[in-house]
């Protein structure tokens, strides 16, 4: 067959339909000012409608995909540079939910304000089209380009309202990080192409771990393993790449912060992930479980550090969005030790970490989108997003107070919230490792709990234990539908957890072949001169 | 009635919805009533334990080890089929009933004393407090009938919140530093018990898998249950004998520790700050002192026991070896509880703080009895639990009923009370000598075998002599500032000040007669009151705990009013066993 003259068949595009719907949503929204002007409505409409067409489609592409109705990954020539599973399918139905909520805020709080309507739209679905693309890729250069499709436009987005000093300081802060971070990354997989003679990162892998056995080019393979895998660490804030966290997340428009919060950070999880899954299964022989063991400590100690760091860090904060973008370094923290499970030789099953930070991701969706989504009402109201914005809310104003803390001790993770789940399994995914690592992340997560108590009761404790008479705040309807849905969602998350679990635990499991074995022989990706 | 167990401890919790939804002024009626009928719905578990907690022909249940369970209700809850199950699994045994009952008696009383919400100080949001009120005794309720160790932590934490609040809203002037000690010294409990709940599972696991991967249950032998994996299960883990042998092999490490004694000390730190014993006991005063009256009653008469009967539930029954290393070390612990709880309360001229430390004091002869481990330890530690969780509720409401009328708590400011309020000063004397320990009324019996169980243990454990002088050396302690008190508040010229106090209103009698007449009841009929509810569920757990440690293999005889341990009793009533007995 000739590797350059593929033509996707139907079926292909069919698996790739939501990304298609949100680039022609894309284009949609660039179109639309043409025809009916720069209308704010007409706008977010095409958007709106794009963003249901996608989530159907992703739907389908779940269904289909967790049916094994379909071959499951991308035509031959391509392998690598895109594909489709249970994982990748399964976010993409997550993302496009998530933007329907970040779209749904935007409409009820900045939408009348707006005037750069489809310039926001553009920004948004093209860092979601990024995000889509870094779950769904096995391959250096296409993994590059999926975290700049995704970053790009998020810093764009950050310092959207460009009279807004904060938020242009936030955004150019958050650009020169992200720039480096992806210099690095570059340069990583640069030298890696050039040691590897590949960019598929099953070659990679099967190279890193004959490397690693006799030390040829030990240092400069771990070296460009270390470079590439910054890229992936700023997209998760993974201390020590978390220093444009607070900052974007405080500049920019809240909805913008929900956005970031939540999604970017479990892109970048599952991209971890699947590489992780490739170089352990790339790690068979005994000899190997000496090799392995390192990798597995270094995720795990930036994911006990980012955790710690997280936590204490949000302890001082007076911006209640400042304090939550703390709180999402600590939570990722939380995720990345899921990561450390699978790169660790005695993880028999990898699916039980995975399993775990899938639903960490759902239910971390929901609860930070009630205390964003809280959050956010608070301040169109009060004008500021300072913890004293908040005192006496539970008189004034309940339907915002109780979704709150339920949110809140959800993040801390108290039962019979869903937050509890959501440790509980990565706990139990820990615990199943039976090592001292396992142990060690344990009781480290379990502490970390108790730690984050105190911040997040501090918000509890001006909401409840303080009033000094300010006024109802007016809030729309549609607002207190939203919090109190994700609140109602947590309790529900909690008591039925089942459904939730299984789901995970089906779009955990029969992955792509790429990442699961590594018996095929090296695909004919590139020019023979390259090889 | 079909689970009865489930509708007792949700029905607070309906209450609850129904207080959120009712109108303002009717918050109050709606959680009198579901208390009530919760306390009407749980005396109907008496029946059950009128011969006993081990009535003949349905005695030595699992292997003789453990206690029969009563209402049982099993049902899967999360399952990870051939990794992992989570059960809804609630039943009732002698550990568990007295302590159930206690509960919903205390709440019904507590809610009754917060009829009077309206003249609060802070009397804001009556629905929000009643429906936290009634949250509260479902988590309670929880957490003394769940047998799944999974369940048990729910509900362990669902009582947090609440009380936090509780505390925080509609407490005293300091209720914001008091509430948030409370939480988060709870919470530093509850993660070590989440270490030991994750490690337990796959210990288990391991335990199950090195014995050639299925085990046959040990006590759901009717239905021919297999273990494949771990579990959650508090009974199965306290009897089933290859989880057992693992969990006190002195090779099982937990990051290169022993498991049992780390285990045992991880569950022990959780429970012991509940308990509250020294040195984690320093939420108790402040939260105690801020709490409105109702709260503090909740507080006293049943968050305390949690921690008693937390070491009766897990620590003993599963780590028997844990408890036999740290016996020293506990009853020295129990004994500077005593002590230094008793000294505390001397010093206190803060009446509602007083009362605090006190229960720290008496708290310390719970944790006295059960570390020696003897028989009469065990029972009396049992019976302090339950003496303490009537005089401790009574206590803190006559400190309420004097402060709503004098809005302080001064000890030193107060005198002649009884003079100028006849019926609320006997009220009162006898709360504070059934606190003392008077002979006749309930603190004395649980004190007293408390001690007799500690000379007990001076066979196998030889520091239990001094242990036991010291113990009750804190008697004479507690005489000395209760008389004081009394003396102080009740005794004396008659004040001006306090002249023209009413007595104590309808109300406030009929919540204090009958904590008063349990206070005398249980000091005369303690054997028809207490201990045949609880004795035979704890002689039986005793048994395995001194069989799997081999102290006090003779010591266990003195007290026995019965067989003796271990010996499976047959023959059994097809009615009581719902399937849980084996079939001789």
């Amino acid at each position: 067959m000739n590797a350059w003259a593929n033509i996707p068949i139907a079926e292909h595009l069919f698996l790739f339909s939501p990304m298609i719907a949100l680039t022609a949503t894309m284009l949609a929204v660039v179109a639309t000012p043409l025809i009916a002007g720069r209308s704010t409505r007409a706008v977010a409409g095409v958007a709106s409608i794009g963003i249901v067409v996608a989530f159907i489609l992703a739907i389908r592409v779940a269904r289909a995909v967790a049916q094994g109705g379909v071959s499951g990954f991308s035509p031959q020539p391509a392998a690598g540079m895109l594909l489709v599973d249970n994982l990748s399918a399964g976010f993409q139905v997550v993302l496009i939910v998530f933007l329907a909520a970040v779209t749904y805020l935007w409409w009820i709080g900045s939408a009348a304000r707006e005037r750069n309507a489809p310039e926001f739209f553009i920004l948004l679905l093209g860092s979601a089209l990024g995000m889509a693309l870094m779950t769904s890729s096995a391959n250096l250069l296409m993994i590059v380009i999926a975290i700049e499709t995704a970053s790009l436009p998020s810093y764009a987005i950050v310092g959207f309202d460009k009279r807004d000093r904060l938020g242009a300081e936030a955004s150019l802060k958050y650009m020169i990080f992200g720039a480096v971070c992806a210099a690095i990354m570059l340069y990583g997989a640069s030298l890696l192409y050039g040691l590897v003679g590949s960019l598929a990162v099953t070659d990679v892998a099967q190279y890193a771990v004959l490397q690693l056995a006799d030390g040829d080019n030990l240092l400069l393979t771990s070296a460009a393993l270390l470079c590439f895998l910054c890229g992936i660490a700023f997209k998760i804030s993974a201390v020590p790449f978390h220093f444009w966290c607070p900052d974007a997340f405080e500049g920019a428009k809240i909805e913008v912060t929900t956005w970031l919060s939540v999604v970017s950070k479990a892109a970048g999880l599952i991209l971890l992930t699947r590489i992780v899954l490739i170089f352990s299964s790339a790690v068979d022989s005994p000899l190997a479980i000496s090799i392995v063991q390192p990798l597995a400590w270094t995720i795990a100690i930036m994911a006990a550090i980012t955790c710690t760091y997280g936590n204490f860090a949000a302890y001082q904060q007076t911006s209640v969005k400042r304090l939550l973008a703390y709180s999402s370094i600590a939570h990722a923290g939380y995720m990345l030790m899921a990561a450390a499970v699978f790169i660790h030789p005695a993880a028999t099953g990898h699916s039980a970490g995975l399993s775990a930070m899938l639903v960490y991701v759902v239910i971390y969706l929901f609860m930070n989108l009630g205390a964003f989504g809280v959050t956010a009402l608070v301040s169109w109201d009060a004008g500021t997003d300072s913890i004293d914005a908040f005192t006496g809310l539970a008189r004034r104003a309940p339907w915002l107070a109780v979704p709150m803390i339920i949110c809140l001790m959800s993040l801390v993770g108290m039962p019979p919230l869903a937050g509890f789940l959501g440790k509980w399994w990565i706990l139990i995914a820990l615990g199943n490792l039976d090592t001292t690592l396992g142990w060690f992340l344990v009781i480290t997560a379990v502490f970390n709990t108790l730690f984050s108590l105190y911040y997040y009761v501090r918000i509890v404790v001006q909401m409840s234990l303080r009033d000094d008479g300010r006024p109802q705040p007016s809030v729309s309807f549609g607002g207190l539908a939203l919090v109190n849905i994700c609140a109602v969602a947590l309790l529900a998350l909690f008591i039925f957890a089942q459904p939730l679990k299984s789901a995970a635990d089906r779009f955990s499991t029969k992955l792509n072949p790429l990442s699961a074995t590594l018996d095929h022989p090296r695909t004919a990706l590139l020019p023979p001169a390259d090889r | 009635m079909q689970n009865i167990l489930s509708w007792t401890v949700f029905l607070p919790a309906i209450g609850a919805v129904l207080c959120l939804v009712a109108p303002k002024r009717h918050a109050r009626t709606i959680a009198f009533v579901a208390t009530l009928a919760t306390l009407i719905l749980s005396l109907t578990l008496f029946p059950t334990f009128w011969n006993g907690s081990e009535p003949e022909g349905a005695k030595a249940v699992f292997g003789s080890n453990y206690g029969m369970l009563h209402h049982v209700e099993r049902a899967t809850w999360i399952e990870m089929p051939g990794k992992l199950t989570i059960d809804y699994f609630l039943g009732i045994d002698g550990l568990g009933f007295p302590l159930f009952i206690l509960t919903t008696l205390i709440s019904f009383l507590a809610c009754w004393a917060s009829w009077n919400f309206d003249h609060w100080t802070i009397n804001k949001g009556p629905r929000a407090y009643f429906f936290l009120f009634l949250l509260l005794e479902t988590g309670m309720l929880g957490v003394f009938v769940s047998l799944d160790f999974f369940l048990f932590y729910i509900f362990w934490e669902v009582m947090l919140l609440p009380m936090y609040f509780l505390i925080g809203v509609w407490g005293g002037p300091r209720k914001e530093y008091a509430a948030i000690k409370f939480f988060l010294f709870t919470l530093a409990g509850s993660v070590l018990m989440l270490v030991a709940l994750v490690a337990m599972y796959f210990y288990s696991g391991t335990a199950i898998a090195d014995a050639g991967g299925s085990v046959p249950s040990a006590y759901r032998v009717a239905e021919k249950t297999v273990l494949t994996h771990g579990t959650f299960d508090l009974i199965e883990l306290a009897t089933n004998p290859v989880i057992q042998e693992y969990f006190a092999r002195a090779t099982t490490l937990f990051l290169g520790l022993k498991f049992a004694p780390l285990m045992f000390i991880f569950l022990f730190i959780g429970f012991a700050i509940k308990l509250p014993s020294v040195p984690v006991h320093t939420w108790l005063p402040d939260a105690h002192v801020e709490a409105p009256t109702p709260i503090s009653m909740i507080l006293a008469g049943v968050l305390l026991k949690m921690g008693g009967y937390g070491f009766l539930r897990l620590c003993y029954p599963i780590f028997p070896t844990g408890g036999e290393v740290w016996a020293f070390s506990l009853a020295v612990i129990a004994v500077v509880s005593i002590l230094y709880g008793a000294l505390c309360a001397m010093a206190q001229s803060d009446f509602k703080k007083l009362v605090a430390y006190s229960s720290v004091s008496h708290m310390g002869y719970v944790l006295l009895g059960i570390a020696v481990m003897t028989q009469a330890g065990f029972q009396g530690a049992m019976f302090q639990m339950i003496a303490h969780g009537i005089s401790s509720p009574m206590c803190f409401f006559l400190v309420g009923v004097i402060y709503d009328r004098a809005h302080h708590r001064e000890i030193n400011r107060f005198g002649g009370l009884w003079l100028t309020m006849p019926k609320y000063g006997t009220m009162a004397t006898i709360g504070f000598f059934a606190s003392l320990g008077l002979p006749g009324l309930c603190g004395f019996i649980g004190e007293v075998w408390v001690l007799l169980g500690t000379f007990h243990a001076g066979k196998t454990f030889p520091w239990a002599y001094p242990m036991a002088i010291l113990a009750a050396a804190g008697v004479i302690l507690t005489a000395g500032y209760i008389l004081w008190l009394i003396r102080r508040v009740y005794l004396g010229r008659e004040r001006h000040e306090y002249a023209e106090y009413p007595d104590a209103s309808a109300r406030e009698t009929f919540i204090l007669v009958p904590m008063a007449v349990l206070c005398i009841a249980l000091g005369i009929l303690p054997m028809q009151t207490v201990f045949n509810y609880t004795n035979g569920t704890l002689d039986l757990m005793l048994s395995h705990v001194q069989k799997a440690t081999q102290v006090h293999q003779t010591a266990i005889d003195d007290h026995r009013d019965g067989e003796p341990p271990g010996e499976p009793r047959l023959g059994s009533s097809a009615s009581q066993n719902r399937g849980l007995v084996r079939t001789p």
